[in-house]
């Protein structure tokens, strides 16, 4: 068995990645994981990655509005 | 421990080649022992299954350890030196001399340090600006240093000029040497390392070909300039290598008794290069 | 403990100073000398009054809070620090025992009386434990000389300089956090960490086109074995989450350290370290 991991690289990085990706789907199946929500928690800077359209709207009205400053001419 | 090394059937294969093929080898304690052969025969290879840089498959003790299981404590016993500068480039010199002193727990920094003042190495120089030469004069005060039981040098001199060839196995022979330790070099340049050999391998194609002390090499092998009218009673008893030499033939016995071989014509023994030549050729007739 | 051992781990991990001085101490040098640069660049383009404002107006932001509360703002200073480190980690874990194997160094590495166990290990604690303190005392350096430089413009605007002397001690504390932080994130990151040794120690050329690609690889035959992505999940996690990365408050450190996701993360890079350490006996 022994012998067999690390006869070479390959076979010791195929077993490793075997090991890993056991413990990891493993654990994934019994827990439940899903993937953490990317989120700033910003009041300046408002992202949230399952909220990405939303995130584009208010970026949108914001640079309107900044438009608009600027329309006024005010130096 | 009468055996510094005992190597049984090592076999090596990268992909289909087959670097290693049934080596067995056993070294006593005490020999300075020369593994010749040509290029891609095995040399580097067997040093490195030695020291646990490689592994093989078959049985094999170093310094009565597996060297494949416990390579880190083997090397508080061995020392290890190869053709190819392998000191980081990009340490200093007084750095690789603090890393070996802090981490050899045999190294003697006096030792060291006094070997080096005998040379022209800076300390203060990187290792990438020295001369292929002073890295290695480097490397061999480092390891005189260490107080070892085997010494493994793989082709130490080669790409090095004349003076810092003889200069280097001078150093070996007078201040590493005491008759307890042990020195496996190998090699491809024989006539350099002829005279200091106490035991003599050769490898070829991924087997030992060769496996003697020198005392015994004049007993076995015997080399016969036969006289002209006696060249089909030479042939009869069977000669591993037949050469011409300014005119006359040399014939290179194996196992006859001299005294058989007295009438042919003048007897030698071989040198180890020609009897390199000699075993090469049988292997490739069969 | 072993007192020699000590020594032993010692030398290793100032090997790797030496090796990597770059990623120890260039790159965050470069960083600060460009950030005080910058900073002594902008203020001379400001009209002298207005500094002399800004000072003041600094002085007096911070005016009743403890060093310890102003410590998560002025760390917020210290992002650029925070990135170089971030970049130099994957460079530094991507390279070196690869890099051993390229200069063919490996041979004299293992020629010493040194597992490949400690090899790794010290390899980790360099990156994890010692660069960030080369990091800490590079930022207070600049600080120190920052100090010097507002101090005197203060001196010589006639600025009230007592909030100043706080926001130094605030500074000093900042750099217990960024240590902190930094540490932690380095636990946290133990999975990709051993990732990228692994194929240090794997690849025989282009260490991480294989670290990458065979993520890929794995992610997709993940999915079209069990229908699952928690590798790639645990990937976005790992690389995509600011959450993990700064810590603002001394009470939240053991949460951070002792949370499940961080301890999970340890077993599966230690599976990952485990495999590096294997790998480093092919020299060739």
């Amino acid at each position: 068995m022994k012998d067999l991991i690390l006869r070479n690289r390959y076979t010791l990085l195929v077993v490793t990645l075997i090991v890993y990706m056991g413990v990891l789907v493993t654990e994934g199946m019994i827990t439940g994981r899903k993937a953490r929500v990317i989120e700033f928690e910003n009041p300046y800077f408002d992202f949230n990655s399952t909220d990405f359209e939303g995130f584009r709207e208010r970026r949108n009205v914001n640079e309107n509005i900044r438009a608009e400053f600027d329309d006024t001419g005010d130096v | 421990m009468s055996n510094i090394v005992e190597a049984k059937s090592l076999r090596k294969n990268y992909g289909s080649f087959t670097a290693l093929d049934g080596v067995d080898l056993t070294i006593p304690k005490g020999a300075i022992s020369g593994l010749i052969g040509p290029n891609g025969a095995g040399k580097t290879t067997t040093l490195k299954a030695l020291i646990g840089l490689c592994d093989v498959d078959g049985e094999l003790s170093v310094v009565g350890r597996d060297p494949r299981i416990s390579r880190h404590k083997l090397m508080e016993d061995v020392c290890f030196i190869a053709d190819v500068g392998i000191l980081p480039k990009w340490l200093k010199v007084s750095h690789v001399i603090d890393y070996v002193e802090a981490v050899h727990p045999r190294f003697d920094r006096k030792k060291a340090e006094k070997f080096l003042s005998t040379t022209d190495i800076p300390a203060n120089k990187r290792i990438k600006d020295l001369s292929k030469g002073m890295v290695t004069q480097l490397h061999l005060a480092l390891v005189m240093a260490i107080e070892v039981q085997l010494l493994v040098l793989d082709e130490p001199t080669l790409g090095l000029d004349i003076i810092y060839r003889k200069e280097f196995y001078d150093r070996l022979l007078n201040d590493f040497y005491d008759g307890n330790r042990t020195i496996i070099i190998s090699t491809h340049q024989v006539e350099e390392i002829e005279t200091l050999l106490s035991h003599l391998v050769f490898i070829n194609k991924g087997k030992i070909v060769l496996d003697s002390s020198m005392s015994d090499l004049s007993d076995i092998y015997t080399e016969v300039l036969v006289d002209a009218d006696k060249l089909e009673q030479a042939d009869a008893l069977q000669p591993i290598y037949v050469r011409k030499l300014l005119g006359k033939n040399s014939y290179t016995f194996e196992s006859v008794p001299r005294e058989q071989l007295k009438m042919l014509g003048e007897l030698h023994t071989p040198s180890v290069a020609d009897l390199f030549v000699a075993k090469l050729k049988e292997e490739k007739h069969g | 403990m072993d007192k020699f051992a000590v020594l032993q781990f010692y030398a290793l991990l100032k090997r790797e100073v030496l090796e990597h001085r770059n990623i120890f101490i260039g790159a965050p040098v470069v960083v600060a000398l460009l950030l005080l640069v910058a900073t002594i660049w902008v203020a001379m383009q400001i009209d002298q009054s207005q500094l002399a404002e800004g000072l003041l107006f600094v002085s007096v932001l911070f005016d009743g809070l403890s060093p310890f509360d102003m410590a998560p703002f002025i760390m917020l200073l210290a992002i650029p620090f925070y990135l170089t480190l971030y970049v130099c980690s994957v460079i530094y874990l991507i390279n070196t025992l690869y890099q051993d194997r390229k200069e063919m160094s490996v041979l004299f590495w293992q020629s010493m009386p040194v597992s490949n166990l400690q090899t790794v290990l010290s390899k980790i604690v360099a990156i994890v434990l010692v660069a960030p303190i080369f990091y800490v005392l590079i930022i207070f350096a600049m600080y120190l000389i920052a100090m010097v430089w507002l101090t005197i413009l203060g001196i010589s605007n006639d600025v009230d300089l007592v909030g100043i002397g706080y926001l130094f001690l605030a500074a000093i504390a900042s750099l217990v956090l960024i240590y902190i932080s930094a540490v932690v994130t380095g636990l946290w990151l133990l999975p990709s960490v051993g990732w990228l040794l692994l194929f240090s120690a794997f690849a025989k050329k282009t260490p991480l086109l294989w670290a990458a690609g065979v993520l890929i690889l794995v992610g997709f035959l993940e999915d079209f074995i069990f229908g699952t992505q928690f590798l790639a999940n645990w990937v976005a996690s790992q690389t995509s989450d600011p959450n993990q990365y700064l810590i603002f408050e001394f009470q939240s450190v053991f949460e951070r350290v002792f949370n499940y996701d961080t301890l999970f993360g340890i077993v599966v890079g230690s599976i990952l370290i485990a495999g590096a350490v294997f790998m480093r006996r092919f020299t060739d």
